[in-house]
């Protein structure tokens, strides 16, 4: 055993000189290869917006179609002859619902991109661990699509601005309507983490001013295939309406198993939040129930929509736009908007000019006043509220019928509800 | 059998230059300091996982969670604790090297395929654990609400809050002094014994090696520098979540270690930069940058058994 013991250290130290020359030039031929065609496609003088979203994982669909509708209202700016007569630039990375990466990605293009606006994410957690890296770096930071309440709430900053809802903004939406609806015994079928457990409690809090009675809630690990267990127990507690507030594929599955087993024949069945993309993926007997979405494409009368179906259509192929689509869109038209308005790229001048800053009706591409609040940052858009429907009447995706559109400063709670307090840099 | 020996002082050198210098180097290929202190991050938490796959021969399948218990301490202590970085990286080290150190003496009796279930096991307790405390750990939001602070040494204040240079030496510091005590424990008889234990266990029992007490020390060790390679992470992020603990991290970290090559002290570290740079670049320019990775792992593992290292090192005997 001994002589091994020396016979390696010769060995090593014979492949050592050999493996500094192979390691040099293999780490310098790995790192140049690929961020060289990066850099020749991405110049220097354009006004960039780095989007971060999932675009790998659970939410890859709705990610997609955000950054669509990103691509489209940076096509549009630009032919309209850029902005600050600079033309824009969009930078797409994958968080891969990764917060690790997410951040990495910000910082990528943050430091190496020199990005000055950013956009992103779907996934909450990720928002808010880039939101944190644009403050550090004082860059205007949209939040497209997450929805947890404490973005534009407790952990709300100058440079952070949202477009979805909120959760709480969600639930409220609903709650009323609901209520005269169907009556006062709800049952919830709750994902069970952090988003599932916000929306539960604050369609609680609702349920409660209201004079109503929670008969159960089901937490289901997100992912769960078979509700079966807990459809039947949420049909044994005879409640008025089963709330869904499972979201994704668990939807789709929660709703095909409820059209199988009839309960929708016994229950009503409704919820907050819904996706067309979401209703794209249930068989037509399963597109049943009462929700709100976030923004929908079919709003006759409504002026510049056209367009934008239009133009969504060309790349989205032939399928109509989505509440994700419009989210993406939105930001980034609002970034292009405000830097035009106000001349100037400083994130503090241009986050003191989005407060109270209203959509022009290109823009909003829905009914009310849609504008950002200054005291939250939170975008104050209208919830649309409707039956899930099997067929649509003209168009096929046309899977949903709008009852009432409610305005969002409607829905939204006071800003001193939120727990946001605005700290701006001196 | 040599890998386990020195590696020759100019390989050293040269590794270290390309480490010091890397904030200088990196923008110049189109990297960011931010990457570098990323790769060597993860790379002391795969040479952490090698310690004990590569040198004692027992593959751990969950060792995100202590990385993930490690970076989770850290944030809690900064944000409910004290405002300091030392102190945060010292309870999050604690956290993660106490609890591995208790539940490895559960494991460390197992072997093979059992090792690696119980790991994984364990693991995703801590994940739902994460999951699901809402209160304290956020829940699937994740942990927010800290911040690294400066680091004060005597009348001076290093920036290494805003300073992402300084924050990469930190952590480079933080890297070597870990790495060094890796090396000093395997060039110690202790570390002989490991490679004994992995070459032949039964051998080595014969000879009157404690050799379960030996596998729980080496879990033990592992569980520590891993968890010091959690907290980093969670200073690198101001953000620690539930996916630190996930087992999917798990297989990460065993990725890199294969990629690199196992069998060598430093392998780790390559396959680490090899897997971030591969996520970083190939993921700006397609979705479907995990095929890259897969495809690549799985080149390594049909042809290059020992890893790029391996490959670079040249043929040996096995």
């Amino acid at each position: 055993m001994t002589d091994l013991h020396s016979a390696r250290f010769v060995g090593a130290s014979r492949i050592g000189r050999r493996a500094v020359i192979r390691a040099g030039a293999a780490i310098g031929l790995a790192q140049l290869a690929s961020p060289f065609i990066l850099r020749g496609a991405r110049g220097d003088t354009p006004l960039r917006i780095g989007m971060i979203d999932p675009l790998t994982g659970a939410y890859a669909a709705p990610a997609r179609n955000e950054v669509m509708g990103a691509q489209l209202a940076v096509s549009r700016l630009n032919a309209a002859g850029g902005v600050l007569g600079r033309p824009l630039e969009l930078l797409v990375e994958d968080s891969a619902n990764d917060v690790g990466t997410g951040v990495q990605k910000a910082r990528k293009l943050v430091e190496r991109d020199h990005v000055d606006f950013l956009i992103g994410d779907v996934n909450s957690a990720v928002a808010q661990a880039i939101a944190q890296v644009a403050m550090e770096n004082k860059i205007l930071h949209i939040v497209s699509g997450g929805h947890t309440d404490t973005i534009t709430g407790t952990d709300c900053k100058w440079n952070v601005y949202r477009v979805c809802n909120t959760t709480r903004m969600e639930s409220n939406a609903v709650s009323d309507i609901l209520f005269k609806k169907y009556g006062k015994k709800w049952h919830f079928i709750t994902p069970d983490y952090t988003f599932g457990h916000t929306l539960q409690a604050a369609l609680e809090v609702n349920l409660k001013r209201l004079g109503g009675i929670e008969t159960g809630a089901e937490l289901t690990p997100l992912g769960t295939t078979d509700f079966s267990a807990y459809l039947i127990k949420a049909r044994a507690a005879n409640p008025d309406v089963i709330i869904l507030l499972v979201q994704g594929q668990d939807m789709v599955n929660c709703l095909k198993q409820i059209v199988q087993f009839g309960i929708n024949k016994e229950v009503p069945i409704a919820g907050t939040q819904q996706e067309l993309e979401s209703l794209e993926g249930l068989p037509s007997e399963a597109r049943i129930g009462t929700w709100m979405f976030e923004w929908y494409w079919n709003q006759p009368g409504v002026p510049h929509l056209p367009e934008f179906i239009a133009d969504i259509r060309k790349v989205n192929k032939g399928r109509v736009p989505t509440a994700r689509h419009w989210f993406g869109f939105t930001s980034v038209m609002t970034m292009g908007l405000v830097a035009a308005q106000e001349k100037t790229t400083d994130a503090v001048k241009l986050a003191h000019a989005l407060s109270d800053f209203e959509l022009p009706p290109e823009v909003k591409l829905q009914p009310n006043k849609v504008y950002y609040r200054a005291g939250d940052h939170q975008l104050m858009l209208s919830a649309f509220i409707g039956q899930a429907q099997a067929k649509g009447k003209d168009d096929p995706d046309d899977l949903f019928a709008v009852d009432q559109v409610v305005a969002g400063d409607a829905v939204a709670p006071p800003v001193a509800d939120t727990g946001c307090t605005l700290h701006w840099p001196a | 059998m040599r890998e386990s020996g020195r590696t020759h002082p100019a390989v050293l050198v040269a590794i270290w230059m390309v480490l010091l210098l890397a904030p200088a180097w990196l923008g110049l290929v189109g990297g960011y300091t931010a990457l570098g202190a990323r790769v060597l991050v993860l790379g002391l938490a795969a040479m952490s996982l090698n310690f004990l796959l590569g040198f004692t021969g027992v593959l751990s399948f969950g060792h995100a969670a202590w990385f993930g218990l490690g970076a989770y301490g850290t944030g809690l202590t900064l944000k409910f604790v004290a405002a300091s970085t030392p102190l945060a990286l010292l309870a999050g080290t604690l956290l993660g090297g106490v609890l591995g150190a208790a539940l490895g003496a559960l494991i460390a009796h197992r072997r093979g395929i059992y090792f690696a279930m119980v790991t994984i096991a364990f693991g995703q307790v801590f994940y739902y654990i994460a999951y699901r405390w809402n209160a304290l750990t956020g829940g699937d939001d994740g942990l927010r609400g800290f911040s690294r602070q400066n680091l004060a040494i005597g009348p001076w204040s290093v920036d290494i809050v805003a300073n992402g240079v300084a924050f990469y030496y930190f952590v480079l510091i933080c890297f070597a002094a870990i790495v060094a005590i890796m090396a000093l424990l395997l060039r110690s008889p202790f570390g002989h014994t490991l490679v004994a234990i992995r070459e032949n266990e039964r051998r080595a029992r014969f000879l009157g090696i404690p050799v379960e007490f030996h596998i729980w020390a080496a879990f033990a060790l592992s569980c520590v520098f891993i968890s010091f390679a959690g907290g980093l992470y969670a200073l690198l992020n101001n953000f620690a979540d539930p996916n630190n603990l996930h087992y999917s991290l798990s297989g990460d970290l065993v990725i890199m270690a294969v990629l690199g090559g196992m069998r060598s002290f430093w392998g780790p570290l390559l396959g680490a930069a090899v897997f971030v740079v591969l996520q970083d670049y190939v993921s700006s320019l397609t979705t479907n940058w995990m095929s890259f990775v897969g495809l690549l792992f799985v080149l390594v593992v049909l042809f290059f058994p020992r890893g790029l290292l391996g490959v670079l090192r040249g043929k040996s005997p096995a």
